[in-house]
C-alpha cells in the first residue's frame, strides 16, 4: 500500500505509520466535499496522508527525545545479522532514512510507487524540477550506500 | 540497482522493488480492514458543517459592526449621506480583512463551486 509505505519512510516505525495512514485517510473522508475533481485524486490523497505522517512526526517529537533517534541515523554498527541478505536489507533501509526527508519521499513516489514526477511536485507543493533534483540525489545516495555494502562484502 | 543517466526519467524497477521491501510491512489485509471500519464509523463532513462552524463567530462579528456603525453614525440620523459614508468607511475598512463574515461569504463561495 503506497500510502502506508510513504508513511514508513517518513515515520520508521510501523504503528506510528499505520496510525497516521489511518488518520489521513479519515481526514480526507470527512473532507471529500472540498476535493476539486479537476485535479488528480492520488496526489491529492497522498498529500493528506503525508501531512498527517508529518504531523504524528511532530507530537511524537514532543513526546520523545530525539537523542533516540540519533543512534539510528548515524550509520553506526550494523546488528549482527546471520546472512547477507537481512544484512543488505538492514542497509538499505539505513540508507533510505539516512536521506533527506524530501529525497527520501520522493524517490519513495518515483521508484516505488510509479508516481510522475508532476504528481509528486502536487504531493510534495514544490516544483517539478525540485523533486528531479530530489530523486537524482536520493538514488546517488542510495546507489553510494550499497555501493560501499557491496565492496565491504567483496 | 541498475545504472542509469544523473537525471533518469523513468523509475528504477530494482530500486523499486527494494524500497517496497524495506517498507512493507505484514498484513496488509488487516491494514485495510482496520481502514474500512475507521472510515464506516467516521462521520463525514458536509459543507454545512463547515458553514456552521462560521456562523457564531460570523453573527457576533455582525453584531459588533452594526453596534461600531450605530456608534459612528449615532440614533436616529437620516440616512447616511455621502459624508456619513466617508466618514464611517475607514471603520469598514479596517474591520473587512480577516473577520469571519468575510470568511463565511469566502467558504460559501467555494464550497459552492
Amino acid at each position: 500500500m503506497a500510502a502506508r509505505r510513504v508513511a514508513r519512510a517518513i515515520l520508521r516505525d510501523d504503528d506510528d505509520a499505520d496510525d497516521a495512514v489511518q488518520d489521513g485517510v479519515l481526514a480526507a473522508w470527512r473532507a471529500i466535499d472540498r476535493y476539486d475533481p479537476a485535479r488528480p485524486f492520488r496526489p491529492w490523497l497522498m498529500r493528506i496522508v503525508l501531512n498527517a505522517a508529518l504531523d504524528a512526526r511532530r507530537r511524537r517529537r514532543v513526546r520523545q527525545s530525539e537523542v533516540l533517534h540519533e543512534g539510528y541515523e548515524s550509520g553506526g554498527p550494523l546488528p549482527d545479522r546471520t546472512t547477507d541478505q537481512s544484512l543488505f536489507r538492514e542497509r538499505f533501509r539505513q540508507a533510505l532514512n539516512g536521506l533527506p526527508e524530501r529525497q527520501r519521499v520522493a524517490v519513495v513516489l518515483f521508484d516505488a510507487e510509479g508516481y510522475a514526477h508532476a504528481e509528486i511536485a502536487e504531493v510534495l507543493g514544490v516544483p517539478e524540477g525540485t523533486v528531479r533534483s530530489y530523486v537524482f540525489h536520493g538514488r546517488r545516495a542510495l546507489r553510494e550506500a550499497l555501493g560501499d555494502f557491496k565492496e565491504e562484502k567483496a | 540497482m541498475s545504472e542509469q543517466l544523473s537525471f533518469d526519467y523513468q523509475p528504477d524497477p530494482e530500486l523499486g522493488t527494494m524500497i517496497r521491501a524495506a517498507l512493507d510491512g505484514e498484513s496488509p489485509d488487516a491494514f485495510v480492514a482496520r481502514l474500512r471500519a475507521a472510515v464506516r464509523e467516521a462521520p463525514r463532513e458536509t459543507s454545512w458543517d463547515v458553514l456552521s462552524r462560521w456562523a457564531p463567530a460570523g453573527l457576533v462579528a455582525a453584531g459588533i459592526a452594526a453596534a461600531l456603525m450605530w456608534f459612528v453614525i449615532g440614533p436616529g440620523q437620516p440616512p447616511a449621506s455621502s459624508g456619513a459614508m466617508l466618514a464611517s468607511a475607514p471603520v469598514q475598512m479596517d474591520l473587512a480583512p480577516g473577520q469571519p463574515e468575510t470568511d463565511v461569504i469566502t467558504v460559501s463561495l467555494v464550497e459552492g463551486r
